[in-house]
């Protein structure tokens, strides 16, 4: 069997301002998440989740400190706004950018996000929901170490949500994944590590939660789900 | 959209008319200052076949003018495009030198190239091709970020994509620049005919103009705006084609 490298997502006095601006959108930013699996990042709205992740993807303007990605070589940010261009069926677009080894996954995906009969849509056709759901199954089907998903199934509802999560987490199981939500039972019930951004003037500016990391195959327990949802607002 | 345009030319041509008229009989103008309509109408019989000729050869020469422009204006636009200094030295350059008025240049070429069919094709196609090259310049160098991330992010961003992407979401600012940059093309045919060819319409008014002949000069003018009115909503209509047909391909 092959056997993956260890990963490991730190930061150590991390601070980043934009330029041109004196406050800091976070500050002595410390974190260390190990991978693989799904992880969060959680916060109130401007704490800094989405620089953050720009980060991870090499954007270091207005960034000081140490970010340390170990055992990740590629790194992939989605987020709920993008769109795939208009020309062409939202399922001529994906053949087009998979291998063709990758079909059946590209197939299995489809089923699991429900998309199966949108593929002849067009993207402007879709429920905002399933333009989000056709968009992350496009960075699926992409050749990733991390994954940063920026409130990428934003509008899809609960039920089909929990199903993806789950299927996502079964699927790619040495992945690391950064999902970015405002969904404080989402997070808790699915992510294995979850960085909790403090608002601002908030010390600490951030703190590691454990999550229940929900499985397809294991039962949810209310009261350690309700312990890290409570953990996780007063870490906020 | 054809049938638009051309009653919206004509509201404003008879608006026009009706103004000019009505400036004649209030100050008891001579038909020799201001034709009365009967006047116009047999000018309009006399004039109105060699006028629409005129008026075809004029336009011939602006849409090829055109063509060439659109041509030049997009292939310098998708050079442009680009963060790198080459592009910022493409933009600047076509910025600067669209602030020159091109019918100052005009005396020069008629010197240098004489009063015939390449004078009035450089004209028509200089005097164009500067908006249509800042309106190219100003698409094509402005990302499309929502769905250029992907494209980017994974390394699959080639320039045809590029330019693909960003002349599908702005294919109707695309269309009405083209179809605005007509004007500009039998504008810039017109003034360089006026100014010293042999030939088209703007040669036509020239000789009218020498004759005092307003009524001549208006049935021009009827003759050029109709053409163009026609040849816009044409434009127009094979730009809505092309989006439907993309759209839905």
């Amino acid at each position: 069997m092959h056997a993956h490298p260890p990963m490991r997502l730190a930061c150590r006095q991390a601070t980043f301002r934009y330029p041109q601006t004196a406050s800091a959108v976070f500050e002595n930013l410390a974190f260390d998440m190990p991978g693989p699996g799904f992880n969060a990042l959680f916060g109130p709205s401007g704490v800094g989740k989405t620089s953050l992740a720009r980060l991870l993807m090499g954007e270091r303007d207005g960034f000081s400190g140490e970010l340390q990605m170990t055992g990740i070589k590629r790194v992939l940010y989605t987020y709920n706004t993008e769109r795939l261009p208009g020309w062409a069926a939202v399922g001529q677009h994906l053949e087009r950018i998979i291998a063709p080894r990758q079909h059946e996954q590209k197939d299995q995906l489809v089923e699991l996000f429900d998309m199966t009969p949108h593929l002849g849509s067009r993207f402007a056709q879709l429920s905002l929901g399933q333009k989000n759901r056709i968009n992350l199954i496009r960075y699926l089907l992409q050749d990733f170490e991390m994954l940063v998903m920026d409130e990428s199934l934003a509008n899809v509802d609960e039920p089909t949500r929990e199903k993806i999560l789950l299927g996502i987490k079964a699927r790619f199981p040495d992945k690391f994944f950064l999902y970015i939500s405002h969904n404080v039972i989402e997070v808790a019930k699915f992510c294995r590590h979850i960085l909790v951004m403090a608002g601002k003037g908030r010390t600490p500016s951030a703190a590691m939660v454990a999550g229940q990391d929900l499985t397809g195959d294991q039962p949810l327990e209310r009261d350690p789900l309700e312990r890290t949802m409570l953990e996780i607002m007063n870490a906020a | 959209m054809l049938l638009r345009r051309i009653y919206q030319f004509l509201i404003i041509y008879f608006l026009g008319l009706a103004i000019l008229l009505g400036v004649k009989y209030a100050l008891r103008l001579s038909n020799y200052v201001i034709p009365d309509p009967l006047l116009l109408g047999l000018t309009f019989q006399s004039e109105a076949l060699r006028y629409f000729k005129d008026v075809l050869d004029t336009m011939s020469i602006a849409i090829i003018g055109q063509v060439l422009s659109i041509c030049l204006a997009v292939l310098i636009g998708i050079l442009g495009r680009q963060t790198t200094w080459f592009g910022s030295f493409v933009k600047v350059a076509a910025y600067n030198v669209q602030a020159y008025p091109i019918v100052a240049l005009a005396p020069i070429i008629f010197i240098l190239l004489g009063d015939g069919f390449l004078s009035r094709l450089l004209i028509a196609a200089m005097i164009c091709y500067f908006p249509l090259l800042l309106s190219v310049l100003g698409i094509m160098a402005e990302p499309i970020g929502d769905i250029e991330h992907f494209y980017r992010i994974t390394g699959r961003m080639r320039w045809q994509l590029e330019v693909k992407i960003r002349a599908f979401e702005n294919l109707s600012k695309l269309t009405t620049v083209v179809a605005g940059s007509a004007t500009l093309a039998m504008a810039g045919t017109i003034v360089a005919e006026f100014i010293a060819a042999n030939a088209g319409i703007g040669y036509s008014i020239r000789i009218a103009l020498y004759q005092s002949d307003l009524g001549k000069i208006l049935i021009a003018l009827f003759l050029i705006g109709i053409s163009l009115s026609v040849y816009q909503g044409l434009l127009e209509w094979a730009g809505a084609i092309i989006r439907k047909t993309w759209e839905s391909r």
